[in-house]
């Protein structure tokens, strides 16, 4: 048998360009950074089995999963909702991987590992919003979309989950984004286009 | 129209699909030719309130159970489909 | 009055003072041999095929607002014969041919004009599809070429070619499509037809029919009084259920919205009807420069004759797709109207269950093509109490027997025909 060596690859690879992209004359106003090699677990409650999921969720994260539209973080972990029963779990370093929680929910949940199914983009920067407010029909002002605040929606036509993060050090927000890693290009070439005018700073990143 | 979702609050059009009349029910194995008949092929096609079966694809993906109003385009309740989450479905 | 070359010149000479109604807006009378219900284009031509072609004259077209005030004047004027399945192919054709003879037909200019109608192709699948259905249409004697993409260069090269996403690689043209005039149509077929002694009888309501004992159909219920009639044809598109309902009847019918749109004028640009095969756009240019163009129904049911956002947007983008350049030019108008989906996306021409009561439903979005033709079989079942033999397959039975004409093949799930 023909011998394999997966290597992992971002979905952006080809797409990503690291450096300065849109108008020169301005300071950035955008920030997009791709945040690689993360641990991604989708967990949905079997039927009938939505309290004891709730119960060994925090059992296992020392916290309770959301069951609103809601990201929660620890220091090593973030729950996102993702619909009713039904949260992702966003890890880095291999301490929530697939074999150790499958363990723990095997009693209450559905487990899919989507580590390499999605792209993470993170987008941040004074024009954050006045960018996404072009593609996104939900209002992200502040009082509407505060931090820790999530949303399954479209972007585009495609399916996202977007949450927003802590903010930035100066201040300014952080809206975090997974979109199915075959979707990724497509909707990566889409904010650029959006985000030319203000200026767009490229990077990526290993820190979750 | 938007749609309030129960779980995502209020949401565009785009983000979701109909699948048309939620009165029809599938008959039992064994039903007459006139019951399977009547069920796909035949339809109240209401000009008023009616109870419609959407799916909320472009978000949590789950199926809503939506009153609407189609002369007028009003949305005058939104549930949960039989089913839908696992919890609700428990209830 | 007879329109020519000689009326023209006379009113011409008269400062175009003395031009008269084309036709007669009547009262009700106590009865008619066949009451049609809808003032639309089918309802309309019934009329004067009944009249023309079947001798029969006492008759009454019974139209709840003004006609042509339903789908007859909202659609986007498309006209053709490109149908695959049996049942379909032959009945549009039938219509086609009198498209080509109804300015003489009726004396009046309803500005047929075929420009042709192109369905572009985007793969290699889509090609072998429509070379099968070309090949379904000459074998019936209609005509069809399968354009390769030089070919679909020459004749548009304003779409774009080099940097599409979904790149054309041909077309299916059907050179005797293309589109009418759709407000003549209406008024042309109430001009022939009123002046052959047919009542046309506008803000007349029709709100439930009268039975005897046995059942049967005698009359109908309007809002401006009772109307007894030999039989009573039903020709209400988007309304078929509810009149339907009436009798006691359920159809396989769902309504849903289509809308349309129209941009400002702009010159000369698109020599044909054409239709974007990798997204929902159609599109064909008006004599006033208007840019006329339309996709996919909305997708839930509706009479509100309005659509909504997504589907303008999806719209759009199709036709940004194929022409990027279109993306400068401001939409103008935008509509909506309520279309019969059948289960199978085909119409029904048939008899009902209730003795008297004859129905003309299921036209989806594509029965304006169908006007004349559907005018003519409606005709002749309503005389002849039996189908015409070009629309002997669209039975209301059908389903039933599980002799569905669907052409995308679908299913009995209205909104994705
Ligand atoms: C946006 C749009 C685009 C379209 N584009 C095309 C196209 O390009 N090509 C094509 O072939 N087809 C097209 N169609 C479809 C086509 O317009 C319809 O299939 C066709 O017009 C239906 O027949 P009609 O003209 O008799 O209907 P209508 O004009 O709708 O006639 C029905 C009439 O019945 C009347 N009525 C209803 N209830 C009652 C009652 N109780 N009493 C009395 N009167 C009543 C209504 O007021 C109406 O005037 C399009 C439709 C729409 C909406
Ligand atoms: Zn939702």
């Amino acid at each position: 048998m023909a011998e394999f060596s997966w290597l992992p690859r971002s979905p952006l690879e080809h797409a990503l360009v690291v450096g300065a992209c849109g108008a020169r004359e301005v300071a950035p106003g955008i920030s997009l950074t791709e945040i690689r090699n993360f641990d991604l677990i989708q967990i949905m409650a079997r039927r009938g089995k939505g309290a004891e999921l709730a119960n060994a969720a925090k059992a296992r994260f020392g916290m309770a999963a959301p069951e609103v539209p809601k990201a929660v973080s620890a220091s090593d972990v973030t729950l996102i909702w993702s619909g009713p029963d039904q949260f992702l779990v966003l890890s880095k370093g291999g301490k929530h991987a697939m074999d150790i929680l499958s363990q723990a929910f095997s009693q209450s949940a559905s487990l899919s590992d989507q580590s390499h199914a999605r792209a993470l983009i993170s987008i941040s920067g004074t024009k954050a919003r006045a960018m996404l407010a072009k593609l996104s029909s939900l209002d992200l002002h502040p009082a509407s979309f505060p931090i820790g605040a999530a949303a399954a929606t479209s972007i585009d036509h495609t399916s996202v989950n977007l949450w927003r993060g802590n903010d930035r050090p100066d201040g300014q927000a952080v809206f975090n984004l997974l979109v199915f890693a075959t979707f990724a290009e497509s909707l990566w070439h889409t904010m650029l286009d959006a985000a030319a005018e203000y200026g767009v700073d490229i990077g990526h990143s290993a820190e979750v | 129209m938007r749609i309030v979702c129960p779980f995502c609050g209020e949401r565009e059009l785009g983000e979701f699909t109909c699948l048309g009349d939620a009165k029809p029910v599938r008959p039992a194995a064994g039903a007459s030719e006139d019951e399977v008949f009547d069920y796909v092929y035949l339809r109240d096609n209401i000009a008023g309130e009616m109870s419609e079966h959407w799916y909320h694809g472009g978000g949590c993906r789950a199926w809503l159970k939506i009153t609407r109003n189609t002369l007028t385009h009003e949305i005058c309740s939104v549930e949960p489909a039989a089913g839908a989450g696992a919890r609700q479905a428990a209830r | 009055m007879k329109y020519s070359i000689f009326s023209l010149a006379r009113a011409a000479f008269s400062g175009h003072k003395n031009w008269q109604r084309t036709w007669r807006d009547a009262s009700p009378k106590a009865r008619y041999d066949v009451v049609i219900i809808g003032g639309g284009g089918h309802g309309l031509a019934t009329a004067w095929f009944l009249a023309s072609e079947y001798g029969i004259r006492n008759v009454a077209v019974l139209e709840k607002g003004w006609i042509g005030s339903g789908n007859a004047g909202r659609n986007t004027t498309i006209i053709r014969s490109n149908y695959g399945l049996p049942g379909n192919t032959g009945f549009y054709e039938l219509s086609m041919k009198l498209w080509e003879r109804m300015e003489q037909d009726l004396n009046y200019n309803t500005m047929v004009s075929q420009r042709g109608v192109i369905n572009l192709y985007h793969s290699d699948a889509q090609r072998d599809a429509y070379a099968r259905r070309g090949n379904t249409m000459r074998i019936n004697g209609i005509d069809a070429e399968l354009l390769d993409l030089a070919a679909v260069r020459k004749m548009m090269p304003f779409l774009n070619f080099d940097n599409a996403r979904f790149p054309v690689q041909g077309g299916l043209l059907q050179r005797r499509g293309g589109t009418a005039r759709h407000d003549a149509v209406v008024w042309g077929y109430a001009h022939a037809a009123s002046a052959l002694g047919v009542d046309i009888i506008q803000n007349c309501e029709v709100t439930g029919f009268v039975r005897d004992a046995n059942g049967k159909v005698t009359g109908v219920e309007t809002s401006r009084g009772k109307i007894g009639a030999g039989k009573v044809g039903m020709a209400v598109a988007g309304s078929s259920s509810r009149v339907a309902a009436m009798a006691g009847l359920r159809l396989p019918i769902e309504s849903h919205v289509l809308q349309a749109f129209v941009s400002e004028a702009i010159k000369p640009l698109i020599p044909n009807v054409m239709t974007f095969g990798a997204g929902h756009f159609y599109v064909s240019q008006s004599d006033k420069g208007g840019l006329v163009f339309g996709g996919d129904i909305d997708g839930y049911n509706s009479y509100a004759q309005r659509g909504n956002m997504p589907v303008m947007e999806d719209v759009c983008e199709g036709g940004m797709a194929l022409m990027p350049m279109i993306g400068r030019v401001r939409l103008l108008r935008q509509w909506g109207g309520i279309m019969d989906m059948s289960m199978d996306g085909s119409p029904i021409i048939d008899k009902t269950p209730v003795d008297g009561l004859y129905l003309n439903a299921g036209w989806c979005y594509g029965g304006f093509k169908a006007t004349p033709g559907s005018g003519l079989v409606f005709a002749h079942l309503l005389a002849r109490d039996e189908p015409h033999q070009e629309a002997a397959r669209f039975r209301l039975d059908r389903f039933r027997r599980g002799a569905m004409i669907d052409e995308k093949g679908v299913g009995a799930q209205p909104n994705l025909h």
